[in-house]
């Protein structure tokens, strides 16, 4: 066994994932290599004083506080879904069954054309401004900032002072070469959290071009995450579409499978077994 | 009597919100352990939580029972995680601050590592030796940070972190001594 190799296994030994007879090897080897013995010390100290950030358990108040948050977000989920799934049943009880899949696409195609348009068309009007000088620290809050969510940390202006914080959004006007990281940035924001599945579908679209393209590796990261987790499976299918495009790897090997064994979709599974065989 | 996962899945499956909760609270202290730890930021922590709950919830209908819930769930926590960077609120900040021309303006909130010269004792015996590790920690790349978490802090097996990243063990491994090695660097004025 060469000597780097020892050096591996005298960290997965540090890491408690050594076999027995590999255990046994090392002790060997450390008995006649001073190099390797420093480097064992070495690494305990690191790892010594790692350790001290080991916490362990989780704090009791914020993790009341994640559940109080995220009951909220379900609540607004259930509700989204309720509003989009009693349109959607309205409007399909008018049509026969074979159609009702085709006007599906072409709804969501519609729907995500149009909020789109209405972004764009909103965004274009608002100018996005300067940013913020040394001198006025509030000179960015101007009229097009909408405020939200005040809370007082200190309401009190007896000392002439409060203090609070908000939440601050502005309409932003980008455009860009799809190949620059900061479109990619706020595409793949998009393609996650929109709630919108038409604007998750665009976001997706909209990278997906014809000529090369430069990925961030976030953008793979984030086409798996649609694949596993979106609801939707017209937004799965165009992510799994664009995913096919990078460069063939574990990762990608792993969601196929993930698709072809879990989905419900027969559509998709049959993709992405076409993208294992490619 | 206590119902198994499956039980919950199958009755969340079919719109039981009980069922959802009571699933989310089996896991929900392993995944804002992870947060937690991977983000070293409440807030994001808890941003991170509700996120990976809301896909779990999204995406729960489709889950077909091929590999346990627990499986499927730290995959989609260490996913979220991953791309954290993208979606982080400083990076929504920044979208509002900064102007989208400023060319050194850049997305990653990476902390640098700021070893302020003081001397080992110092530092063992000051407050700022948990920050220069966070730094630290901070300052690997995104899955060699997921991996250090998974298995020093965490405590998983290599075998379950790459089922977690859906990546060959070999490959957690070397993200696990890539990790060591560039810590080592960063932190040897520390503790060398």
């Amino acid at each position: 066994m060469k000597h780097n190799e020892y050096k591996q296994l005298l960290q997965l030994s540090l890491f408690g994932e050594l076999k027995s007879e590999e255990q046994v090897k090392l002790k060997e080897h450390l008995l006649i290599c001073e190099e390797c013995r420093t480097e064992l010390e070495d690494q305990k100290n690191l790892l010594e004083l790692i350790s001290g950030k080991k916490k362990a358990a989780v704090d009791e108040e914020v993790l009341s506080a994640a559940r109080y948050q995220l009951r909220g977000a379900l609540r607004s989920e259930r509700s989204n879904q309720n509003i989009f799934n009693s349109v959607a049943d309205s409007i399909f009880q008018f049509f026969p069954s074979p159609l009702k899949f085709a006007f599906a696409g072409a709804a969501i195609l519609i729907i995500g054309v149009l909020i789109g348009g209405i972004l764009f068309n909103q965004s274009s009007q608002n100018e996005f401004i300067g940013q913020q000088n040394g001198d006025n620290r509030f000179a960015s809050l101007s009229e097009d900032i909408s405020i939200s969510e005040v809370r007082f940390i200190d309401s009190d202006a007896s000392d002439g002072e409060v203090e609070f914080t908000f939440q601050a959004s502005r309409p932003v006007h980008l455009k860009g070469n799809v190949n620059d990281s900061q479109i990619q940035s706020v595409l793949t924001y998009a393609m996650l959290n929109e709630q919108n599945p038409g604007s998750r579908l665009n976001s997706i679209n909209a990278m997906d071009t014809e000529t090369p393209t430069q990925y961030d590796s976030d953008v793979k990261n984030a086409l798996i995450t649609v694949i596993m987790t979106d609801e939707n499976p017209g937004v799965r299918r165009e992510a799994l579409k664009l995913m096919n495009k990078f460069p063939y790897d574990e990762a990608m090997k792993q969601t196929l499978l993930y698709v072809i064994t879990n989905d419900t979709v027969s559509g998709l599974r049959i993709e992405a077994l076409i993208g294992l065989k490619d | 009597m206590q119902l198994n996962d499956t039980d919950l899945i199958i009755q969340a499956q079919k719109g039981n919100q009980n069922a959802f909760e009571e699933l989310v609270y089996r896991y929900d202290r392993n995944v804002l352990s992870i947060a937690l730890k991977y983000s070293n930021n409440e807030d994001d922590a808890k941003d991170l939580y509700q996120e990976v709950f809301i896909r779990v919830y999204r995406g729960i209908k489709n889950f077909r029972f091929q590999s346990e819930f627990s499986t499927w769930l730290f995959r989609i926590t260490t996913n979220v995680c991953l791309t954290y960077k993208s979606r982080s609120k400083e990076h929504l900040k920044v979208s509002i601050d900064k102007d989208f021309d400023d060319e050194e303006h850049e997305f990653n909130t990476t902390k640098e590592l700021v070893y302020d010269g003081s001397t080992p004792e110092e530092i063992s015996s000051g407050a700022n030796l948990g920050e220069i590790v966070n730094a630290a920690v901070e300052s690997l790349s995104p899955k060699q940070r997921m991996t250090f978490v998974l298995k020093h802090y965490e405590g998983y097996k290599i075998r379950e972190i790459a089922e977690m990243l859906n990546c060959k063990e070999g490959t957690v491994k070397k993200y696990l001594f890539d990790a060591t090695k560039n810590l080592r660097k960063k932190l040897s004025p520390v503790y060398a």
